[in-house]
């Protein structure tokens, strides 16, 4: 108990954000040396190894020898001096590394990998758009957008401030169902689909989450189209909040774009101070925990 | 290595390999590791990598035939490879580096990493996926609450008799609270017990000790998930160490191995079979 007191005990307070420094924000996390939140710019989901060796070459001239990963995909460096957070930036913008990640604005946007096997519609793009248009832009809180390439929302899209989940419609095949094998009914979690005379029949519970159809290995059931799930409101923190669903089944990617706009502009006109606080805006799920889902129409 | 350990590509006979370390931990990679793992992926995959939501590296495009060599590799880095399939992905912790942390939760994850990976060995397999999240303080950044089991660790404040200076370090931007729950009245503080989430920040700022750190607790929650169906989890029992903890989530697994069906996961287990198992909530 002692011990963590002294820890937390500063010389002068220094914790908080360094505003303008570059791009972004940064944190700062002790009286002397700056956590490094490094992100790809313009948006990427993966580092090449260039990048990765960019980070190594900071992380051991100016850091601590170590970096963190983050849930949002970044790459944390800590410790790097106050004295040396020029040097290293220069190093990173070189790499096409730049700080982000923190404060009140558009987090590090969130995208599967496309090369996983289970996406029913690619989401790098789309990530990247998203990334470029609203990325790092400042907000009355946080906000976190992340993709998910399928309904398995690895990227945890439902928790998040705006969430958008790759979804397709299936459609079983005109020849009837090839095998009796009966995995497109064991996959589903809904209940959503049946067998009658050897057809394949799905109901109004269904989700479009495609797994029936992407366990068929007979090419009984295919997938029709794809589009994109929006869900906002979402959080996690001090306390959950699962997403709901603000639009579904939107096919163009410049709806997407169109509709982030809109949450955004909404979230940003219509968020105020939390309720007996002097300094901290709403989230996005406490705006609409106040006003309701319309208030982002 | 088995299937279990890679994660199929899109393109025929690549695989994705997560890459695991067992000390130091897999979300707090040193620069050598970073060098190593920048190399593989030059020679054997696509010259990239990807950052995943449980915080670890994800080498894509990797040549099937080449997973021997690549293990060699990794190897000599202390790290391998893991975390898919039905399997405890890699257990989650905040950075290091957070002045929020309440306690060490690295070296906690990195323990039970080496823990579950040791019962691994044994062919021990959990029934389904696990993901075990823990959180340095009441912020729950790495989403203890939607885990299937996650910590959130607590740190009970106190106001003493030691007077208040009236320097609202405690209150105003960039050290005070987060949640507003502290008010400078006539003097004294007054902390509002309903917005505090006992990340005992407060009582560090506070220099005259106005406010200390009494005790520490963690919190246990299980029963949550993301994906296809998310739920959140709920408060299972309040523990007064970390090591209790710990011990806890090793019961809770033997009682999850010998409960649950394949593929089923601990909030699948609870909502078929109930509290029985693991005992009734505290
Ligand atoms: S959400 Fe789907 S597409 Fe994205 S990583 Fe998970 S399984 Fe793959
Ligand atoms: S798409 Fe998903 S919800 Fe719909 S029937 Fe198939 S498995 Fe069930
Ligand atoms: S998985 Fe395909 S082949 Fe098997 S029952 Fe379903 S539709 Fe028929
Ligand atoms: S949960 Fe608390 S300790 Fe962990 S990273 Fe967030 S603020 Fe820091
Ligand atoms: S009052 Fe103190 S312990 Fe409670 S939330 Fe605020 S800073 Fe954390
Ligand atoms: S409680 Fe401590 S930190 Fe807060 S105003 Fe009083 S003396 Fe300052």
């Amino acid at each position: 108990m002692e011990e963590s007191r002294e820890k937390f005990t500063l010389e002068t307070p220094q914790v908080g954000i360094i505003r303008g420094v570059a791009a972004r924000d940064i944190e700062v996390v002790g009286g002397k040396s700056v956590n490094l939140r490094a992100s790809a710019r313009p948006y990427r989901n993966v580092y090449t190894a260039a990048q990765l060796r960019a980070i190594k070459s900071v992380v051991e001239k100016y850091g601590s020898g170590k970096v963190h990963l983050t849930p949002r995909h970044n790459l944390e460096i800590p410790e790097v001096g106050q004295k040396n957070i020029d040097r290293a930036l220069k190093e990173l913008y070189g790499a096409g590394l730049f700080p982000g990640g923190a404060g009140s604005s558009v987090r590090n946007i969130f995208t599967c990998p496309d090369w996983c096997s289970k996406a029913v519609r690619p989401v790098q793009e789309i990530g990247t758009m998203v990334s470029r248009n609203f990325g790092d832009m400042d907000m009355p809180n946080k906000v976190t957008i992340s993709f998910a390439g399928c309904s398995n929302a690895c990227s945890r899209p439902q928790n998040s401030d705006i969430g958008i989940i790759a979804v397709g419609k299936v459609a079983a095949s005109e020849e009837g169902c090839p095998e009796d094998c009966a995995s497109c009914l064991s996959v589903c979690r809904f209940g959503a689909i049946r067998k009658l005379d050897g057809r394949i029949m799905l109901n109004e519970k269904c989700v479009d989450c495609c797994k029936c159809a992407q366990a068929c290995a007979h090419g009984g059931l295919g997938i029709a189209g794809t589009g994109f799930r929006v869900l906002i409101g979402g959080k996690e923190g001090t306390s959950v909040r699962f997403g709901v669903k603000y639009a579904d089944f939107v096919e163009d990617d410049f709806e997407i774009l169109e509709i982030v706009d809109r949450v955004l502009n909404c979230y940003r006109e219509k968020a105020r101070l939390r309720d007996g606080s002097t300094r901290k805006k709403e989230r996005l799920a406490e705006v609409m925990g106040r006003l309701g889902i319309a208030a982002f129409m | 290595m088995d299937a279990n350990d890679v994660t199929a590509g899109r393109a025929r006979g690549r695989v994705a390999l997560r890459v695991g370390s067992t000390g130091p931990y897999s979300s707090e990679l040193t620069a050598g590791q970073i060098g190593a793992i920048a190399d593989i992926a030059e020679r054997y995959g696509s010259g990239a990598v990807h950052v995943t939501p449980r915080q670890t590296m994800e080498i894509p495009h990797i040549d099937i035939a080449a997973l021997p060599d690549v293990t060699t590799l990794l190897a000599g880095h202390g790290l391998h490879i893991g975390y898919a399939g039905r399997r405890p992905r890699n257990v989650t912790a905040c950075s290091h580096w957070c002045l929020y942390n309440v306690a060490p939760m690295r070296d906690a994850a990195l323990q039970l990493n080496c823990l579950l990976n040791e019962n691994e060995n044994e062919k021990m397999p959990l029934p389904g996926k696990t993901n075990i999240s823990l959180s340095g303080c009441g912020f729950s950044c790495v989403r203890s609450r939607t885990s299937d089991v996650g910590v959130i660790a607590r740190s009970e404040i106190v106001i003493t008799d030691k007077k208040c200076k009236k320097c609202s370090l405690c209150v105003k931007e960039p050290l005070g609270c987060q949640v507003d729950a502290i008010t400078l009245a006539e003097g004294a503080v007054v902390i509002d017990r309903q917005k505090c989430v006992r990340c005992g920040f407060c009582s560090g700022v506070c220099r005259p000790g106005s406010i200390m750190m009494k005790s520490k607790s963690f919190d246990v929650f299980i029963g949550g998930n993301g994906g296809l169906k998310p739920r959140e989890a709920f408060l299972y029992r309040t523990v007064p160490s970390l090591r209790e903890a710990m011990e806890l989530i090793g019961s809770l697994l033997e009682g999850y191995r010998a409960h649950a069906r394949e593929g089923e996961r601990i909030g699948d287990l609870i909502e078929r079979a109930g509290m029985e198992w693991p005992g009734q909530k505290t």
